[in-house]
């Protein structure tokens, strides 16, 4: 598998899409020279790094990102350029015509002269030059971007994607599952690599905006609307993608990833999704414990506290995240059934069957993010925080200080009085009952 | 009627004025608090639009601060989210609204009137009123702060339905985005009262001679600007107005659930919003077509082009607005339509670039500060146009749009642009204003640190944004790659903070102590600058006759000429009643803060409360007609001094 490596992309030097155009080949020459001197050789030093990292729009894994990226530097080429002259007469004037002595009072004023219309009406017929050398591109990337290619279009693969205050669901219409519809997934999109991808893009509330930089460029989710995009991963990879439309307290905390898999095992990924979720023997709802009351050491792991907004990332992560994203679809080592099925019984106890949905087990709420494989995403809490016990734990325990006014939070874990207008507590977990659910959540592969 | 018969001024004085009722006893106080509330003098208007401009923009700078020291390093928790989007909303409305359009303001009705020879604007009261009202939608705004509910937080912009009640009252009983809806309402009302005054003026009160042809610059942006606000208003009070109905009666123009469309509010915003950009700058282009030619002793380079140029740039600027909406889906065909009409745009944009740079060539560039300022403007605008020409290719600003390289954008042209230009007029006109200058060396310095620190907030953040950093975000992770960028901004925002702070003491001090200076110190060219300083509150002593473009320069050259003109001129307007002057009036004052209380009341839902302002509102503007235009004559001494007309005699 490829894992990604960022700084080598970065600044590999760029197409450069005048395919068609009638240049002359000295200037392109001359061109790509100017180009890659000032690419390899000015830009890492100017920027320090600062066109490398997991949203860069400069590091693109998709024809759709390369494209747009590909207009985005002939406006930068001739807008240098264009820059580069202005400012040469700019200064030169500034420098040459400036008097240095304080007093001019007794000195003739210079010519007064009123203007040239040659020379104006010269620079605009130049400045529309250069517009038209942006228009040509523009237009074509324009018809390109906004939909699947006819050639394309058969071997498209379809996905819906959904925006909610603050997080993303993923349904897969050509992905039916008997007896309960689409399947559905969340903050986590999982596409075929090397296949166009249609992405129908929905809201239920507020207006989003679907970005994953390394794909494409973003389109805003508009209620009543059915916009879409599409994108193609070259290859198979992990990508991060955000929110770009600002939707309230928490936009900044909303986040997904697109993981693109080789069309072999994205076949196997959807096999494995569209079963019920896994049960590990003797946790069903009403099997005896197989040893009693679960007690707090059974857990792997030693809760601490976080302060609000604390990272929720980790190095060795981004080293490699898409195998960390296979690694993820392993069963744990040293699974504790006592806590697991302690860990479902609460997983109705505390009113978390109202809003998610775990298809097999319990619970068939829409309203929040569908837990069916819970513990195969790389991330929760809206694409926020890594998938590790810790964050989880975290996560369930004060959502409030993850995601600002989040409705797990808002209408869950306290609900609004009727009467006085006040937010009163529902129901709050504590560490036992959040290392419970940890356990169960995490069984959910 | 018989109010205005009787203040019908040309012709003699009337011996004994009238008893009038006590209501429509005209305010006469020259100086202290009454003479501020109740005057119709443009050049004290101005100084009020000007002093509270920025007043609001240290305010809207220190959000910024806040919004940098958040931002300097990932995972921050100075400010919570909540606060954080109070305060990039309040940012952005506080600048646009109440730092930059005001502070343009300051400088039409200072400058304006004074450049076309008039001793006032046509309407003195409307004029008088249009601040006021100003005031009441600034308090209006910025009241959210001393209230529980909080400012408004849903972006300048302010995109449905974030702002209905359904999500903007989510989990707080909530009157914040009442009071934006407020605000913004009644600071339309002002902007679209002044700008009619402006437009009247422009047309109909300029000196004999003074051909629109002769214009000078700035008072041509003037007259653009004023009508890009009267055309553009109509539309973001249409969507204010409807989503005030959908959060107060229940409507559905926005509300999705009732089949209401969101992308609606986006097009009624932006056909206001982006003649709104050109409203930011055009008088900044304006204020920099005086000063480059005034400090390079040159006329300005190309004047018809400019000027023609500026029209341009307000015409096509109601053809662009969708392309702030690239990423809302409209389609192939549109996008390509208003990516072309956005790169149009470019053009005049850039040929005002050419003719400054023209404007210097061959001339004697004298580098005190306002110039510094001004080609600091040239420099800075010419980059934020750049950029924008690279989100005008729809393609790439799919990718660009809402991160953090629009923020850069937005800046260059705003503060690099707009801001340049308005600190460069304060410095270019306060010798005027205040009959004193700033020293150079202060006023260098400032410039300096302005400068550095703006480019190390904001050039930085090209490369946040092309890198996936989207804006309006309180909070990154350290794993993005946008550490030490988002660290050097915050730095330069703290160099910017610095510069400005002494940019406005040695301001302040030069208020006090600066150095006195005499009339015209800078050499300059146009009419404002003929006269004493600071200026008499009748402006000219004799209204001037134009022979030129560049009058002032014209008369500096052909002194005797104009001496024997303006003899004949005061023995002929003296034989008409002397100098007529507007008299003063507590209406406008009072009628902005029923506008006020009842804005007030409206937005708490209290609707008794906003109908009595309604009908204070009404009895206000009613006396206001009834009081009559007023008016009285001003004689002139040798030294130019008034003659005080015996009491009651010359006023009507």
């Amino acid at each position: 598998m490829r894992t990604l490596s960022r700084r080598a992309e970065a600044f590999r030097p760029p197409r450069f899409p005048f395919g068609d155009m009638t240049l002359t080949l000295t200037l392109r020459t001359a061109f790509s020279r100017a180009r890659s001197l000032v690419l390899v050789g000015l830009l890492p030093l100017l920027t320090g790094g600062w066109t490398s990292g997991p949203q860069s729009t400069f590091e693109t894994h998709g024809p759709v990102a390369k494209t747009q990226l590909d207009v985005f530097y002939v406006t930068l080429w001739v807008s240098v350029i264009l820059f580069v002259l202005v400012a040469a007469v700019l200064a030169y004037a500034t420098l040459r015509f400036r008097v240095r002595s304080g007093d001019l009072s007794n000195q003739p004023p210079p010519e007064q002269s009123h203007g040239n219309p040659l020379i104006e009406i010269g620079l605009i017929v130049l400045s529309i030059g250069a517009l038209v050398i942006i228009a040509v591109p523009t237009m074509r990337a324009i018809w390109y971007t906004y939909d699947v290619p006819e050639a394309e279009r058969a071997n498209a693969y379809e996905v819906t994607a959904t925006g909610y205050q603050w997080w993303f669901k993923f349904e897969y219409p050509q992905e039916q599952i008997e007896g309960s519809g689409a399947l559905v997934t969340g903050n986590e999109l999982v596409i075929p690599a090397g296949r166009p991808v249609r992405v129908n893009l929905r809201t239920v509330d507020v207006i989003h905006s679907f970005w994953v930089p390394k794909l494409a460029g973003k389109v805003d989710m508009m209620p009543n609307r059915g916009n879409h995009l599409w994108l193609k991963a070259d290859e198979p990879g992990y990508f991060w993608g955000q929110c770009a439309e600002f939707c309230g307290e928490s936009h900044a905390v909303m986040r997904f990833r697109v993981i693109a898999l080789s069309e072999a095992d994205f076949a196997a990924w959807l096999a494995q999704q569209k079963s019920p979720a896994r049960t590990v023997p003797g946790t069903q709802i009403g099997a005896t414990p197989a040893a009693g009351t679960p007690r707090v050491e059974f857990a792997s792991y030693k809760y601490e506290k976080q302060r609000p907004n604390s990272p929720g990332w980790s190095e060795g992560f981004d080293r490699a995240p898409f195998a960390a994203w296979q690694q993820k679809q392993q069963v744990d080592a040293g699974e504790k059934p006592e806590l697991i099925a302690q860990g479902r019984k609460l997983f109705i106890e505390k009113k978390c069957a109202g809003c998610h949905e775990v298809r097999g087990h319990e619970g068939a709420g829409i309203s929040g993010p569908n837990l069916t494989r819970i513990g195969a995403r790389t991330t929760i809490a809206g694409g926020l925080l890594e998938n590790t016990e810790q964050n989880l734990h975290r996560w369930l325990t004060e959502p409030n200080n993850v995601k600002p006014g989040n409705k797990m939070w808002f209408g869950g874990y306290v609900v609004r009085n009727s009467e006085t207008g006040a937010w009163e507590e529902q129901f709050s977990i504590n560490d036992d009952e959040a290392r419970s659910l940890v356990a169960y959540l995490h069984s959910l592969k | 009627m018989q109010a205005i018969t009787k203040s019908d001024f040309i012709g003699k004085d009337t011996a004994a004025a009238e008893k009038r009722p006590f209501v429509f006893t005209r305010p006469t106080a020259k100086t202290g608090l009454v003479s501020w509330l109740t005057t119709v003098d443009h050049k004290r208007v101005g100084l009020l639009y000007g002093v509270s401009s920025l007043i609001f923009f240290l305010v809207g700078g220190f959000e910024a601060l806040l919004i940098r020291i958040q931002l300097a390093v990932p995972n921050n928790t100075f400010l919570s989210a909540q606060t954080y989007n109070e305060l990039f909303t309040m940012h952005a409305t506080t600048m646009i609204f109440l730092a930059v359009m005001p502070l343009s303001a300051a400088f039409f009705n200072y400058i304006m009137p004074l450049q076309i020879g008039a001793r006032d604007v046509a309407f003195p009261r409307l004029n008088g009123f249009a601040f006021w009202v100003f005031l009441a939608g600034a308090i209006i705004l910025n009241v959210g702060w001393f209230v529980k509910s909080g400012a408004p937080d849903v972006g300048w912009f302010g995109y449905a339905p974030l702002t209905s009640t359904a999500y903007s009252n989510q989990f707080a009983t909530d009157m914040s985005t009442d009071l934006w809806v407020m605000g913004l309402q009644i600071l339309g009302v002002s902007s679209v009262v002044g700008s009619l005054n402006f437009i009247v003026t422009i047309i109909n009160m300029r000196a004999p001679g003074m051909t629109m042809m002769r214009l000078p610059v700035f008072t041509w942006m003037t007259l653009i600007t004023a009508f890009l606000i009267v055309l553009s208003f109509p539309a973001i009070t249409i969507a204010l107005i409807a989503l005030m109905m959908d959060r107060s009666f229940g409507t559905s123009f926005f509300e999705v659930s009732n089949g209401g469309l969101p992308i609606l509010w986006q097009h009624l915003f932006w056909i206001f919003g982006h003649p709104e950009v050109y409203i930011l700058i055009l008088p900044a282009m304006g204020i920099i077509s005086e000063i480059l030619p005034t400090f390079s002793r040159k006329p300005l380079f190309g004047y018809p082009i400019i000027v023609f140029s500026g029209a341009v740039i307000g015409l096509l600027g109601f053809g662009v607005w969708s392309h702030h909406m690239f990423t809302t889906g409209m389609g192939t065909m549109a996008t390509a339509a208003f990516s072309i009409a956005t790169m149009a745009i470019a053009v005049p944009t850039g040929v005002k670039i050419f003719n400054w740079i023209g404007t210097l060539w061959n001339g004697q560039l004298q580098m005190r500060t306002p110039m510094m300022f001004a080609l600091g403007f040239v420099w800075m605008f010419m980059m934020g146009g750049f950029s924008g020409i690279m989100h005008s290719a729809a393609p790439a600003d799919a990718q660009q749009q809402d991160s953090y390289f629009v923020v850069a954008h937005f800046h260059y042209v705003l503060i690099g642009g707009s801001i340049f230009a308005l600190l460069a007029g304060i410095h270019y006109w306060f010798p005027l204003i205040f009959g004193r200058k700033v020293s150079e060396a202060w006023g260098k310095f400032s410039f300096w640190a302005i400068f550095v620190g703006f480019n190390v907030t904001f050039f930085p953040m090209h490369f946040l944004g092309l890198n996936g950093m989207p804006r309006r975000t309180f909070t990154y992770d350290g794993n993005m790659g946008w550490n030490s960028a988002n660290f050097i901004a915050s730095v330069g925002a703290m160099i910017l903070g610095i510069g400005m702070a002494v940019y406005f003491v040695v301001m302040l001090y030069t208020y006090f102590k600066g150095e006195k200076v005499g009339r015209d110190p800078w050499g300059a060219r146009t009419l404002e600058w003929s006269i004493p300083n600071p200026p008499p509150e009748y402006n000219f002593a004799v209204i001037p006759t134009v022979h030129a473009r560049d009058a002032f320069w014209y008369e500096k050259n052909h002194r005797d000429e104009i001496e024997r003109e303006k003899a004949k001129s005061a023995a002929e307007e003296e034989s008409h009643g002397g100098i007529h002057m507007p008299s003063q009036s507590w209406f406008p004052l009072l009628a902005a803060m029923a506008l006020l209380t009842g804005g007030l009341f409206f937005t708490n839902h209290n609707f008794m409360g906003a109908i009595a302002g309604g009908v204070v509102l009404f009895i206000a503007v009613y006396l206001w007609a009834w009081e009559g235009p007023g008016g009285y004559h001003l004689h002139l001494d040798k030294d130019g001094n008034p003659i005080e007309p015996k009491d009651g005699q010359a006023h009507h």
